[in-house]
Parts: C-alpha cells; structure tokens; sequence
C-alpha cells in the first residue's frame, strides 16, 4: 500500500512537471505569409532565412515562412505537403522534377511573376532547365546551374606522367582513363585512384545526375526520349557495358567505397587521387588543397562527351494564393548581394549572366572554365519526364546492385521495366504518349 | 483470460437497468468510436486499396479497380522476396543474438545480489533507448575504416582482420542491423526471462536437490522445461518484431547495400510513398497483416501444447 | 555461469566459511556490474560525444579511449540545437514529443481503463463478442493499417497536426485487456456492494475501481508512453514542417544530408533521452515489473 501511494504522488508530481513545461508558444501573425519550402546544407538554410528577414523588412506585411526538408527525402515531403493540401507558395525543386509536378498541376507559369530583368538575365542552360517541353513555358528559374568535373591530385598525375587534358575536345578517353586509375592505384600514398562521391548514398539524386553522362557518353540513355520507353534503352549493351565498367573499378578497388565519406579527396594525406564531384567540391577541394588541385573535363567513353547539368530551381506553386508576392521573393532572393556572395563562395554555378560576371571562377581562364565549357558543349539534360521520380528511382536502385557486384543486364533489365510498369500504370503520362 | 467474471443476466426488471447501460456504453463508446475509426477502417481500407492503382496524390489519370493486379505484381517482383529473405534472414540471426544475450543476463541476476536494483536497472538502459537514438550512436561505432568495432576487430586480430565496412558491405549490412537492434532490444525480453525464472516454483528445484542431481542437472531438468513457454514467446515476439523492420533500415542502410537490408515495411513505404504507389503498399500492409497473423496463431497453439 | 545461474534463496548445501561467501558474493557483484557497464558504455559514449564540439574529432576520438573522455567539455552543441526555432529547433521537437506524449497517455489512461472496467463489470449487451473483438484487435500491427490511415488523414486535411499523431494511437486493444484483466481480478463483491448502494457505473468505476488501478495505470503509462515516444515511420508521415514533428523525426533528418554532423546529433539524441532517462530513474521499480506483468499475462 506505501509503495503505491508512493507511486500515485510520484506520477502526479511528474504529471504536474510536464504540465508546467508546456508554456506553449503561438505566435500569430495576420501578415501576408507565404510559405517557401527548400532544402540544402545548413550554410544554406542559414542564408535563406537571411534573406527572408531581409525581405520582410523591405516588404512590411509579408511574413516568409520557410519550411525545410532534407534532399534525399525531397520529393516525398513534397507530397506529404500536396496530400494536406498544404503546398507552399513558394518551392525549390530538383530540375529533373519539374515535368513531374507541371503535369501534376502544382506548377504556375513563372514569367508573369518574375521580374523582366532577371528573366533577361537567364543563361540558356537555365531557361533550359526551367521550360516544360509540352508547352514550351517557363516554370522555374534559379541562380545557379551544376555540371560536374573530374578533380585530379596534380602530385599524383605528374607522378605517374598523365596527359592532362585542358578542354572538353581532348578529354581522356576511356583507354586512356582507365590507364590513369591502373597507374594511380600503384602510386604511393593513394588508396584509392577515384572519389565517385558514393557517400552521398545509395538514395540520392547524386547517382543518375552524375552517372547518366556516362551512360550518354557510351551512347545510351535512362528512355528513350522520343517513345519514351525505357526497355530498349536502359538496357542496351552500351548501358550494360557503362555500368559493368563501373563495376569493374569497384571491384578493383579503385572507388572509395560508401561508407568512406565524401571527403577523401581533400582529406589529410589525399587518400583518393581523382573526384568525379560536382562543382560544389571545388570550394572545399581548393581551399584544403591550394593549387595541388587540376580542374579536368569528364571522359569521352565512346564517340561524345556529356556531363550533367540542372540544379536545384525555384518555382511558384499553383496553391498560391499570394503568386505576385512569391515572384517577387524570387527575385528578390536571385538579385541579393549575400546570397550571391555565399553562393561564389560555394563556387556555385552560374545560371545568370551577371552573376557570371561575378564569378571569376568560370571565367575564361579561371579554374572551373572547362565545366563552363562542358555546359556548352556536352551537357546532357536528364530526361524532362513526369515519370521522373520513377526513372531515377529505379535507376539508383539498379546501381546499387551493380555496383556491388549484381548483373548489369538483369538490374538494368529490372529498371526499365519497372519504368515502363510505371508509364503504362499512368496511360503513358497523356499528352506525353502523344495524345 | 484466466478470471473472467461471471457473466450475470441482465436484471430486466429493474427500471434503472436502462439507465445504467446507457451509461456504460457512454463509458465504453469512447474506445470503441476511436478503434472503429482508427483500426478497423483503415484496416477494411486497407484490403479495398489494395485493389486499386490508388496513387498516394491526386493525379490526373484515374483510379481503377485492378481485382488481384496489385498482390500479382508483388508476388513477382524480386524485390519482395528480396525482402521477405532478409526478414527471415534477420529473425535467424537475432534470435540466437538477442535471445541469448536476454536469457544469459536473466540467469545473471537472477539470484540476491546486493545492489541488485541498479544492476537490472542498467541492464535494462537500452531497452528504453530510442531506435533513432541508438542509429546515432552505432552509426558512429560503424564507422570505416577507423570506427570503434574496427579498432577493436584490429587488435583482437593482431591488425589480421578487417576493417570490415559493416553498414556499406552487403555481406555484413544486416549482420550489423542484428547487433544493434539486439542491444537496443534484449533488455525487454531480459525481463520476461527473470519472470519466467520467478515463476518456476522453488519446490521443484528443492525435489531435485534432495534426488541429488548436479546444478547442471537442475539447470537442465528444472529450469529449462519451467522456461518453456517463456521460450515461445520471446521467440514468436521476436520474430514478429523482425517482420515489422523498419527504422534502423530507413535510417541507417535504405535497404541497401545491394538491397541486402530490404525488409517488407520498407518495401511498403518504399511503394506507397517514394513511387506513390497506395495501391501497391496496401497490397503489401494486407500481406504483412497475414504473416503476422499465422505467426500469432502458430504462438497461440504452441502456448496451448505447453499448457500456460 | 551455471553456478550463478541457480536461484538459491535458502543457503546452498555446500558448507563455506561466512568470509568466504561475502567476498564471493562481491566478486559476483563487481562481475556483473562490469559486464552492465561494458553493455551501457554505447551510451556513456554518447553523453561524451554530445560534449565534443568538433564533429571530426568525435570520429576521430571513437576509435580509442578518447571516446571516453572529454578534456574541455562544452555545452555548445546543445546551444546549437537547443532552440525554440529555426531548422535545429530540437527544443521545440523536444517539446512537441513531451505534448504529444502527455496527451497520448493521459486520454489513453482514461479510455482505456473506462473501457476496460465496461468490459470487465458492466452489462452491456454483446460483451463478450466486444472483448473477442478486441483481442482479434490486437493482432493487426500499426504498420498494416498505416497506409489506408495515412489517406483518410489526408483527406482529413489533419496532416501536420498534433491531432494525426495523437488520436489514431488514443484507443488500443492491449491497454483495455490489460484493464480488463487487472479489473476483473478484482473482487465482485466489491462492485455488488457498491451497486446495492445504488452508485451508477460511472461512480463504481470513479470512485473505487480506478483509484484500485494505480499499478495498471503505471503500467500502462509507462508502455504507452514508450511506445509514444519512440514513433518514427508514422510521424514521418504525417509531420512535414516543425509544427508538429517529434523530436525522433528531427533526429532522423541528420542522416538525410551529405554529411553527418554528428555533434549535433550527439546533442540531441542526448536531449531525447533526457526526459525518458529522468522518467526511468524516478519509476525504475515499476518500469521493469509493468514489463513482467504484459510479458506473463500477454
């Protein structure tokens, strides 16, 4: 009986603690709010709310909410936001998406909202980027563009004597490539000859953004962009020889594994020799490296070149109630000085004119010219699609067995069908079967 | 199940009757609304859905009923059974792990010990230890090359063994699961083990001890036949709970490496919210519905053959 | 082992000086806790990295003793994480999981016993098929019924809210059959007594069974609670901004990004064993025998 008054005057103790503790704070705002969802490292988010703030003092009235969600889960918050009708004014979405949301409806036509002289502003690649093939109109916009270079350890090439390429036209070719990774294994002080970034993990965005050039440059593609089918493409011999390439290195070693991080290249004592890495890396490389680091276009496997491009873009969702507003946070984010300050320090690509200018970086001359020169020359876009989310999908999760030592023939097989399950399962996307 | 009171006939006569069964559905109404709404809806849904190509957001192709399309697509896909060999795969392998570990420290302090409160306290810490919390810490303890459990593996081994990637080898990935999984997990069924200890009567060690018969003996003729249906139990909890995988996966692995990791909850939301497919993870939940069901049914009978 | 294994309340057989036995008996001890110790150390680590600033160093710092040790602690990680708003708000999602946990049991407590007590004492026609339902209930996992419940909340508009993540979990078969049991061991007498007084059910059940229930209360808090506590894939679900997102749904978000800040982490892993830790230490006694009782009668 002790034990149990004991126990009853316990739990209303806590009871009465918890109570206590909820002080809950609501604040209520009857401002114009409009709600921007994003993502991005922490430096990022940081910066956004920046420019939220700044934003709202120049517009009294306006409250920015920002709503974050991580990257790899991006998509599927996405949803989560349109299943309770909940979809923000305002969103930052992967390029490849956007035919995914514009058939979906969630996307409003951005020109109107946006002020002209950033739409002027726009380089090709990032109208490119922003464009719905169907109706040829302009849905999102954005600061930056990607691309993605092969980064060399300057010690380690010249120790084993490698040609260094200097322009997209004499690019590496896979015999020579792969020679280069042979030799760097052998030198000392390298673990590893080549960083493909695998640490960002087996459900990221990263894989068919970086690896699809591969397939490109081999002569193959994740669909087959005018039947949009993938059987046929997908796996294709060239596909299956690309990733059986892959997994050839993989399994000589010569890739720093998953669970190894993302930051072998540069670490102390330079474990990984080359990174296959995205623009992003240069800041990072540049700064731990100085100038050990060589900026180098990505391989010709086959009879072209291709590298990546697209980026995260901004665009205005069709629940807007405030798209006027939206369109003038967009402009407002793209033209602010910080913003842009933190992005070149990011060594962002540049998806406006002027911001080019601002960035000395892709200039003729400059460090990263050859991924300004891959933009114009071998960029391959991946493919504008409502299907998307399952293309890439399927696609990271045929990599991942093939990297790891699956068939490539069968996983690829597997891929594309599941692509086309998903295609016919949607009546081929209308009007996209072309209807 | 054991005490269940007399069931006395309703005193019709009595004109408060009424009055008091109205009440007493008041009292009951509350559990039973929400369950309807909450348990057995969804649920009904669930078998609905599944014969659908419900997307998980409105789109503009409509939704059609596909009879069994959906359960014929899964039981084709590789990827399901992918999954169901790594659930079972996982239930094999820490049902030795966690078991074990429960029982040994069961038998452990199941005996006066000073201090004996603090010693099962500890114990039992993990137990109340959040999964996601635990992914934290044993993701750091994963770590390749140069984590804990390499370092250790390293000096062990004299530098002959490892590093092994635990999380990223798909040789290892769901060995790695079962280790931390078991850590987080033993301390429940530590418990039911120190009860079913409690509950093996003293008379039967003291007949035993007066037949003269060794401690081994008595381990082995007393204390294991007594924890029979304690057996049983932690073995189908433990089964089931390997079925309904989740949170370590999505958190730690994804499923992969090589889909090594992919277990039937992940495959479900894998299906219902990446490819956003509702139709399809219903299809899926139905399925996982009626695994744990005979593995419930098959506890039952096996708890009425040992007579609880 | 088997030596220890054995429950010996009444002296053993064999014939040992009392000094012999005290010291056998600390060995015994010492062992045990060092084997506890060597269990719990994952979670010493923890509270030692939460302190470490630098989220390299904790890597680093885990493959030797260091992992143990922190030479100049600081608080900043949980500074960082901490707060009440922005994207490591952890004191809010912290705040979030104690609100949605306090409602979730305290409802739960009374509609279950309620229940329970109904099922146990009271007349209401179709008991018995009730209590059959109730224990069929029970065998369909939360993981079986998510999807379908993830639609209806959609449809609900209740996405994002404390709403979704509470009232689906308020009602559940195993906490009204552990009432039922608890209450139907109960002497009849007891309520027929009472019933001659002319007390209604909801009296009856006020005033003499619920105030008996103390240790099913206890018990069912607790499991609730955990239970509560430790959700992941449905908030992960339904929660889509920090209004409503608990504090493991927030944890979980670390693993997301390219590269772990594991101090942060660290930090809030740590903020989130607090409560339950503080809650444990205080309930102890009664933590592990709740699990006993569900473990024997389930």
């Amino acid at each position: 009986m002790e034990e149990r008054k004991l126990m009853g005057k316990r739990l209303l103790a806590t009871l009465a603690l918890t109570t206590a503790g909820f002080a809950a704070t609501a604040a209520m705002a009857e401002d114009t709010v409009v709600k921007v969802m994003h993502q991005g490292d922490p430096g990022w988010v940081e910066m956004y709310g920046k420019v939220a703030e700044r934003f709202e003092a120049a517009n009294p009235g306006v409250d920015i909410e920002l709503v974050y969600a991580p990257h790899d889960a991006y998509n599927e918050k996405f949803s989560a936001a349109v299943m309770s009708k909940d979809l923000p004014d305002v969103f930052e979405m992967d390029a490849p998406f956007l035919a995914n949301y514009v058939w979906s409806g969630y996307l409003a036509p951005i020109k109107p909202l946006i002020d002209p002289a950033v739409l002027e502003d726009m380089t090709a690649s990032n109208i490119a980027q922003g464009t719905y093939p169907i109706d040829n109109e302009l849905y999102g916009i954005g600061l930056t563009d990607s691309s993605v270079v092969l980064y060399g350890n300057r010690k380690y090439l010249e120790a084993i004597g490698a040609r260094i390429p200097t322009s997209v036209d004499d690019a590496w070719t896979r015999a020579e490539f792969e020679d280069v990774l042979e030799k760097l294994s052998k030198v000392e002080g390298v673990k590893w000859p080549i960083d493909t970034f695998r640490g960002y993990g087996i459900k990221t965005e990263w894989i068919t953004y970086a690896y699809e050039p591969i397939l490109a440059s081999f002569g193959c593609d994740l669909i087959d962009r005018t039947t949009w089918t993938s059987e046929g493409a997908l796996d294709s011999q060239p596909c299956v020889d690309a990733l059986t390439m892959m997994q050839d290195w993989a399994k000589k070693d010569w890739i720093v594994p998953m669970s190894a991080g993302t930051n072998q290249f540069f670490a102390d004592g330079n474990p990984a020799a080359l990174a296959w890495g995205g623009h992003w890396v240069y800041s990072q490389a540049a700064a731990a490296m100085g100038d050990n680091v060589v900026v180098l276009p990505l391989p010709k496997f086959g009879e072209k070149s291709a590298s990546p491009n697209g980026t995260w873009i901004w665009g205005v969702s069709t629940a807007s109630k405030h798209p006027d507003v939206a369109g003038k946070f967009i402009s407002f984010l793209l033209q602010d000085a910080d913003y842009r300050a933190y992005a070149v320090s990011q060594s962002a690509f540049p998806g406006l004119k002027s911001f080019a200018a601002q960035s000395p970086l892709y200039a003729e001359g400059g460090p990263m010219a050859i991924a300004f020169e891959q933009a114009s020359k071998s960029a391959v876009a991946r493919p504008p699609h409502p299907a998307y989310p399952t293309i890439t999908s399927a696609f990271m999760q045929a990599f991942d067995v093939i990297i790891n030592g699956g068939d490539a023939k069968t996983e690829l097989t597997k891929a594309a069908q599941k692509i086309d399950e998903d295609i016919a399962d949607n009546d081929g996307y209308p009007p996209f079967n072309g209807q | 199940m054991t005490s269940t009171p007399q069931v006395r006939k309703p005193r019709s006569g009595r004109p408060a009757a009424k009055g008091r069964v109205a009440q007493e559905l008041a009292m009951i109404a509350p559990a039973l609304i929400l369950m309807s709404l909450f348990l057995i809806l969804p649920f009904l849904l669930s078998f609905w859905t599944s014969m659908t190509n419900q997307p998980l957001v409105p789109r503009p192709t409509p939704v059609r009923f596909l009879g069994f399309g959906n359960y014929i697509r899964i039981l084709s896909d590789d990827l399901f059974w992918t999954a169901m060999w790594n659930v079972t795969r996982f239930s094999f392998w820490i049902l030795p792990v966690q078991c074990g570990l429960a029982f040994l420290t069961a038998l452990l302090l199941h005996q006066k010990l000073p201090l004996q409160n603090l010693l099962r306290g500890l114990f039992f810490l993990p137990a109340i230890t959040s999964m996601v919390v635990v992914c934290v810490i044993w993701g750091t303890l994963f770590q390749y090359p140069t984590g804990p459990f390499n370092q250790v593996l390293g000096w062990v081994s004299g530098g002959r063994l490892g590093p092994i990637d635990w999380l990223g080898d798909p040789e290892w990935a769901m060995f790695s699961l079962v280790m931390l999984s078991a850590w987080q997990a033993y301390g429940f069924q530590m418990v039911i083990y120190l009860a079913g200890l409690q509950g093996i009567p003293e008379e039967l060690y003291d007949a035993s001890r007066i037949d003269g018969a060794s401690r081994w003996r008595r381990f082995w003729h007393v204390t294991m036949p007594g924890l029979r249906p304690t057996h049983v139990f932690v073995l189908l909890i433990t089964t089931i709970q390997a079925f309904k995988l989740y949170t370590q996966v999505a958190i730690l692995t994804q499923g992969g490496p090589s889909n090594s990791t992919e277990t039937v909850v992940h495959y479900m939301v894998r299906s219902g919210f990446e490819e956003q497919k509702l139709g399809l993870a219903s299809a899926v939940s139905v399925i996982l519905f009626l695994i744990v069901l005979v593995i419930a049914l098959t506890q039952r009978q096996l708890l009425r053959r040992f007579d609880v | 082992m088997s030596d220890m294994a054995l429950s010996t309340p009444r002296p053993a057989p064999k014939r040992r000086s009392h000094g012999s036995k005290r010291t056998l008996r600390i060995v015994q001890v010492v062992c045990v806790l060092i084997i506890a110790l060597v269990m719990i150390s994952p979670l010493f680590m923890l509270l030692v990295a939460s302190l470490k600033d630098d989220r390299f160093q904790i890597l680093a710092d885990m493959g030797s003793f260091k992992a143990f040790w922190v030479s100049d602690p600081t608080l900043n990680n949980f500074v960082e994480v901490g707060g009440m708003s922005g994207d490591l708000a952890f004191g809010r999602y912290l705040m979030n999981s104690l609100i949605i946990l306090f409602v979730t049991v305290s409802s739960g407590l009374v509609i279950n016993s309620m229940a329970g007590f109904v099922l146990a004492w009271g007349r209401v026609p179709g008991k018995v098929v009730i209590l059959a339902l109730v224990i069929a209930l029970y065998v369909i996992p939360q993981e079986s019924i998510i999807m379908p419940l993830l639609i209806m909340v959609s449809r609900a508009g209740m996405t994002d809210t404390f709403t979704a993540q509470i009232l689906p979990w308020v009602a559940s078969p195993l906490y009204i059959f552990l009432f039922y049991q608890f209450f139907a061991q109960l002497p009849k007498e007891l309520y027929e007594a009472a019933e001659m007084d002319g007390a209604s059910p909801f009296r009856i059940y006020r005033s003499i069974f619920m105030p008996l229930s103390l240790p099913a209360m206890a018990t069912t808090s607790i499991l609730m609670g955990i239970e509560s506590w430790n959700q992941y894939l449905w908030p992960v679900l339904v929660t889509q901004t920090a209004y409503a997102r608990p504090i493991a749904v927030a944890i979980g978000t670390f693993f997301g990004q390219d590269s772990i800040f594991w101090d942060r982490a660290m930090a809030a892993s740590v903020l989130m064993m607090l409560p339950i830790l503080a809650f444990y230490i205080v309930f102890q006694r009664w933590f592990v025998s709740s699990f006993i009782g569900t473990a024997v009668k389930g």
